[in-house]
């Protein structure tokens, strides 16, 4: 058998090698030992050795002949000497003054990318780059449960897993979690008599510890303190601190009565560490409580996230095999335990996988522009250089080297790309102030997104970076002109620089294919992000104002509890401008849990005997507040009591899916964990419970008078006048009913929609902005190179005009050549899109990555922006006037 | 000899490789010698950036053999001398060393 190194890179070096004499040899060399390898390690390994071979010598090549043409006649030694390098930067400067405008432009545009990057880089760097604000984070993981769903139960896992986990596995120095649902209900703080709405989070007693976290003062829990029953303790967070009690030291071991009962304050967080970024962006967290490990809590079920800290040398993936042999003995051992399961992802990597997707996106968005700025600023600079080249020539005439002349091009090329770099800055600063400040953003560590050193540096070197990739081009073709043949050409007004002018006919090509991507990108998301908003939600939004109700009283029976709202919801809704009033243990996009539901008298699928269930508790008249219209049967209402037969409503997915056809209304169903079973009475619309881009899934609705497994209740209204209006007259009503309750944060559902969707709609802005940077400056690049080369061609158009050609025949002639740089742009930029569409996909939201709409209209505007910016150039050719430029010559 | 013609540690190296394979040198070969006798890795670009130099100097020849047999794959072979100029090199940067070196036997210890 003949065996033959991979055919394509022997060509590839053939082709490296063609101008060397020693060439053929090299390629002797190279089969001779891929002959030899062959021998030894197999036909495949000698293929891998040989490609890579190749590949190291090309690149190795390509780098030392470009060193050696900076090199030549000692060109690299002047580069580097700091001899005349002021005389440089003055002469620089002198150039720039003749042509402020230009170069003006030069450093807006690089500003423009410049910004762009620096804005992308400071929110990419929190989330994926720099180490989270604890004691070595990379040992930290997240560990979550495995259950199918979009329902935090099914994720989140019982207490007694931590408990087992901390006893049986080995991989962890220590293992911690917190209470997922805590941010679902609001807890009422008392400080100087007047109640306050407070958000804290329930967290393992040893929390801080494992995370690494010293408080700022005071100390963590004990381990009393996370027991059932321990010692009432609360942690405050560094920003609460400051608000509510004006970062007084002396809060530290007094009291405070936090939902009634008294809690010593132990210490404050540090302002490092966020508890909200980290763990529940958009959300507010006021202090930290335990959460005990303990057989009361794991009755509660599915309620905790867990974290955990690595032994050094064990990796993310054995401590969750670890886990995994733990859960199966543990399976073995209780055969009826449920709720066992574990995937462990380091830390970070959770934090960041919503949105990983987006930040890749936007990272390749922001280098796209770069890109184009960095051809745009070639694109301007070359067409300086017929200019340039006379300048250079005469300087030669008197003795330059070839070196100081590239050295002084580069010079010039580094101070406007550094002033770039801080217009750059100057636009990324308010943008990255904009985000930092961004609050109701579900965007984590957004608190942490700073211009600091880091990005400043980034930024200047993204400036300096693109001014000398853009400047060395030019520089080298300046420096390279014959002075003899450019000084004669310049005496008799140069029509020639064809191959400048096909050069940066390329670039506008590549400008346009660019800025084509990101357009397609930009409408892509925007088309989604539309799809989105117009998603049928299943209620009303607009309108609704809500109010999370947290009574100071206890109630004692049903009865009392019902009749005590019953009077709340009477007393709104007889206040003026107030349409129906309903309260319901979660409002949409808040709350999630999920319960399982069987059929009585259904045959049992043993694989699945549960279906799983959103289940909201009701009053009567939600419904009608929110605008969920009842399908079949009947509405809940306030002749439902505990004494009356429990019923339930159910929605029209699960009536399709749990009953498959049949007709649900009267069929009884088990839920919620008692044995006695629940009678359908009503089939109501669908909602998208957690936000429109979550299907609804089966959801059932409980009267609240018969079910009473909530903490708290939303009492959601409608009424025509705006939220802020209405507030006023609740909030007074609500406070005249039960001084203790805080009554003062009320949000409404748009508020909420809007949150849902922030992430979307920060990615699309930036997005958009981008596409729109591109957009002008590929206007900006079409511009420049037909203006220079009417200018250029003027002697011939004049001539052309002369023999009897037509003003509009020139124009037509400019135009059609501006259209055919757009279309070729536009057609390798939807080639490029298409093959690149696989970063959008995941983002994408009722639209196809190949949607005819987006691609039609984005070629439309580029056509469009193409064929302006070609117009004045057009204009400007067929008014050239053939005597004037004859008689220039 | 002017200060051209100094030579740096590896030019020395692939210089003394060439005149000990005597009239068998070429880019092969020399890599084997020097990474299985000097210890050192040597990479294929840097081999042939030092052998071009080192012609471009004056101090090695060259020649085009051409070779049909299959483990060359056709390819021919640059067959490599040092030319009396590469000598003159060896032997003053040998001086040189050899000055440096004497007297420092105790220093560095037996070879």
């Amino acid at each position: 058998m003949i065996l033959k190194p991979p055919d394509r890179f022997v060509r590839l070096l053939r082709h490296a090698v063609r101008n060397d004499p020693a060439g053929p040899s090299i390629l002797g060399d190279l089969h001779e030992d891929f002959v030899v390898l062959a021998g030894q390690r197999g036909a495949a390994a000698a293929g891998r050795w040989y490609r890579r071979e190749v590949v190291l010598l090309v690149i190795g090549r390509a780098f030392h002949s470009t060193l050696a043409t900076f090199s030549r006649r000692g060109t690299m030694v002047t580069l580097l000497s700091p001899r005349g390098f002021r005389q440089d930067l003055r002469s620089s400067f002198r150039t720039m003054r003749r042509a402020p405008g230009l170069y003006l432009l030069l450093a807006l545009v690089i500003g423009l990318g410049v910004g762009a990057t620096t804005a992308v880089y400071s929110v990419v760097r929190p989330l994926l780059l720099a180490p989270l604000p604890v004691e070595d984070p990379a040992a930290l993981v997240w560990i979550q449960n495995t259950g199918q769903g979009a329902s935090l139960s099914s994720i989140t896992s019982r207490s007694s897993n931590l408990r087992d986990f901390r006893a049986l596995a080995t991989s962890f120095e220590g293992i911690t979690g917190y209470m997922a649902f805590s941010d679902q209900s609001t807890n009422t703080l008392m400080v100087g008599g007047e109640p306050e709405q407070t958000f804290g989070f329930g967290v393992a007693a040893d929390f801080l510890v494992v995370l690494g976290v010293e408080p700022l003062l005071g100390r963590s829990f004990t381990a009393e303190e996370g027991e059932w029953g321990g010692p009432r303790a609360i942690l405050l967070t560094n920003g609460f601190w400051r608000r509510r009690f004006a970062g007084d030291a002396g809060i530290i071991g007094s009291t405070v009565q936090l939902d009634g009962q008294a809690h010593e304050v132990i210490g404050v967080l540090p302002a490092t560490f966020d508890f909200a970024s980290i763990f529940t962006p958009g959300k507010r967290v006021d202090f930290l409580t335990t959460f005990p490990v303990s057989d009361e809590t794991d009755r509660w079920g599915n309620t905790m996230f867990f974290i955990g800290r690595l032994r050094p040398d064990v990796t993310a993936s054995v401590a969750e095999q670890e886990l995994q042999r733990v859960i199966g003995s543990l399976k073995e051992q209780q055969p009826e335990r449920w709720g066992l399961g574990a995937r462990v992802t380091p830390l970070q990597t959770h934090i960041a996988a919503p949105l990983r997707p987006a930040l890749r996106l936007l990272m390749a968005a922001s280098a796209a522009v770069m890109l184009i700025v960095c051809f745009n600023v070639a694109n301007i600079l070359l067409a300086r250089s017929p200019g340039r080249s006379r300048e250079v020539a005469v300087r030669k005439a008197l003795g330059a080297t070839r070196g100081r002349i590239i050295r002084q091009l580069l010079v010039e090329s580094l101070i406007f790309a550094a002033a770039g770099g801080l217009v750059g800055i100057a636009i990324a600063l308010p943008v990255t102030r904009f985000l930092a400040g961004a609050t109701g953003m579900a965007i984590p560590l957004l608190d942490r997104i700073t211009i600091d050193g880091p990005a400043l540096a980034f930024a200047l070197a993204a400036g300096i970076i693109a001014g000398l990739l853009a400047g060395t081009m030019p520089a080298l073709q300046v420096a390279e002109g014959r002075e003899s043949d450019t000084l004669r050409a310049a005496s008799r007004g140069a029509t020639g620089h064809r191959a400048g002018r096909r050069i940066r006919e390329l670039l506008v090509v590549a400008e346009l294919a660019v800025a084509c991507v990101l357009l397609i990108a930009g409408g892509l998301l925007f088309r989604s992000f539309e799809a989105v908003l117009g998603v049928d939600l299943g209620f009303e939004p607009a309108g609704t104002v809500a109010w999370q109700l947290q009574p100071s009283r206890r109630f004692q029976s049903f009865d009392e509890m019902t009749t005590y709202y019953r009077m709340v919801t009477d007393r709104v809704e007889a206040l003026p401008g107030i349409q129906s009033a309903g309260l319901i243990d979660g409002s949409p996009m808040g709350r999630n849990r999920s319960w399982g539901l069987r059929v009585v008298g259904a045959n049992v699928d043993p694989e699945k005997p549960w279906t799983g269930l959103f289940p909201h508790m009701i009053s009567p008249g939600y419904l009608e507040t929110m605008g969920i219209p009842i399908v079949a049967g009947r509405d809940i209402t306030a002749r439902d009591t505990d004494d009356t037969p429990h019923v339930v409503l159910i929605n029209e997915t699960g009536a399709r899916e749990v009953f498959a056809g049949e007709e649900p209304v009267g069929r009884q169903i088990l839920t919620g964990g008692g044995d006695e079973p629940w009678e359908i009475v009503g089939v109501v619309g669908d909602i998208r419970h957690l936000g429109p881009e979550t299907e609804p899934g089966v959801q059932v609705y409980f009267p609240m008078a018969q079910m009473w497994d909530f903490s708290s209740l939303d009492l959601v209204l409608r009424s025509r006048l705006p939220a802020a209006q209405v507030a006023a007259a609740v909030s007074a009503t609500l406070a005249e009913l039960d001084p203790a309750m805080p009554t003062r944060d009320y949000w409404t559902l748009e508020s909420r929609l809007d949150r849902t969707v922030s992430a979307r709609r920060f990615t699309l802005q930036v997005l958009g902005g981008f596409g729109f940077a591109a957009l002008v400056l590929a206007a900006l690049g079409i511009y420049g190179v037909l203006s220079q080369s009417v200018a250029e061609r003027a002697r011939e158009i004049g001539i052309r005009m002369s023999l009897g050609e037509t003003a509009s025949s020139v124009r037509r002639s400019v135009v059609g050549r501006t259209l055919l740089l757009a279309g070729a742009g536009i057609g390798i930029g939807v080639l490029i899109a298409q093959a690149g569409s696989r970063l959008v996909a995941s983002m994408l939201f009722g639209v196809r990555a190949a949607d005819p709409v987006t691609l039609g209209s984005m070629a439309l505007i580029l056509i469009a922006v193409a064929a302006l910016s070609g117009f004045v150039p057009a204009l400007r050719a067929s008014r050239t006037d053939a005597l004037t430029v004859l008689r220039a010559e | 000899m002017g200060d051209g013609n100094r030579l740096g540690e590896f030019e020395m190296l692939v210089l003394l490789a060439i005149l000990r394979q005597k009239d068998e040198a070429y880019a092969n070969r020399i890599r084997e010698d020097l990474e299985a006798n000097a210890e050192r890795t040597v990479t294929r670009g840097a081999l042939y950036r030092t052998l071009d130099r080192l012609a471009a100097k004056g101090l090695v020849e060259w020649d085009m053999e051409p070779s049909e047999t299959p483990e060359r794959g056709g390819h021919p072979m640059r067959r490599l001398w040092v030319t009396e100029e590469g000598l003159e090199a060896v032997r003053h940067s040998r001086d040189v060393l050899l000055t440096f070196l004497d007297g420092l036997g105790r220093v560095l210890g037996p070879r």
